[in-house]
């Protein structure tokens, strides 16, 4: 599946303006236009769909709240991108319920999903889709909140190096060597339960 | 079980895109923008409190200080005090302490002649 592309502006500027003078039916239509965005990234970064919601609409919240810092239409899907991501982590940060996450139950899932990539019949694909997702949210717990979301915004979401160093602001390199450890860590994890579905 | 001939990388590259399709782009439920706004007008309502609230400390603070500042001033042009600090202490303890107090007198005349 190709992954999604943060490009090309949904609505116009003269929206974000009048958004910005606190004109509600504009604000409105941008909601309307990046909502849909929005709670998709946020499913794939907390993978708690009970509360996606509620995080994208701390996200308009702050968005509403801030619009009158943005100065040109250019850095809007960043720094919209940002407000998101800053959601998720505090969101991340304030659960914390990753520490109860049991790896004795992510060889069970694995195999499920392994099987699954395999083209093995799924029966119930509902109850797939669950497992893998608190599969990976499992194998996330060996990261910090920081460097879950980091991880899941270049491999799941898709985005470029470049991308990330405009939502982050920081130098390219730097994101490269917090990527690639990030990416270790979660290689270690997802090798252990790997062996211990061996042993087990 | 898992097929043994790819590395972890590619099963781990596999199940972020195992996840991906597990979690697709979806909309809103019917009661997000009504939530949103009344979530935008709590938010409001709190700023505007805090922002009267903290007029209200702000203006209390310098009533204050003009008061203080009247207060302190007064005493100065009081007649009450019309001498010096160390006179004023001198006359309150002539009786208590009059070598502290009192005047030095040097005898210059010599005791031998």
């Amino acid at each position: 599946m190709p992954a999604i592309k943060w490009c090309g502006m949904l609505v116009d500027f003269e929206v974000i303006k009048r958004a910005r003078a606190g004109d509600s039916p504009a604000f409105n239509e941008i909601v309307l236009a990046y909502r849909k965005r929005i709670l998709g990234t946020i499913t794939r970064l907390i993978a708690r769909q009970e509360d996606v919601e509620d995080v994208a609409q701390e996200v308009f919240l702050r968005l509403y709240f801030s619009l009158d810092q943005l100065r040109t239409a250019e850095v809007f899907e960043p720094w919209l991108y940002r407000l998101t991501v800053n959601a998720a982590y505090d969101y991340l940060r304030k659960q914390r319920r990753r520490q109860e996450y049991r790896m004795s139950d992510l060889s069970e899932q694995q195999v499920m999903m392994a099987d699954a990539a395999a083209g093995g019949k799924v029966e119930h694909e509902e109850q797939q889709q669950k497992k893998v997702r608190e599969s990976v949210d499992s194998l996330l717990g060996a990261v910090s909140e920081a460097d879950r979301i980091l991880l899941m915004l270049k491999e799941v979401e898709g985005l470029s190096l470049k991308e990330l160093e405009k939502i982050y602001k920081v130098n390219e390199n730097a994101l490269k060597v917090r990527l690639f450890r990030a990416r270790q860590r979660v290689l270690k994890a997802f090798g252990a339960s790997g062996k211990r579905e061996g042993t087990g | 079980m898992y097929p043994t001939h790819r590395s972890n990388d590619e099963r781990l590259d596999a199940l972020f895109r195992a996840y991906r399709a597990s979690c697709p782009d979806r909309d809103a439920g019917a009661n997000f923008m009504p939530e949103l706004w009344k979530r935008i007008e709590a938010r409001q309502t709190f700023t505007f409190s805090f922002r009267r609230m903290a007029n209200a400390f702000v203006t209390a603070g310098l009533a204050l200080t003009v008061v203080l500042g009247v207060y302190m001033a007064i005493p100065q042009r009081s007649p009450a005090y019309p001498v010096s600090y160390l006179q004023a202490l001198a006359d309150n303890n002539t009786l208590e302490t009059p070598e502290i107090v009192g005047p030095v007198r040097l005898d210059l005349t010599d005791p031998g002649r």
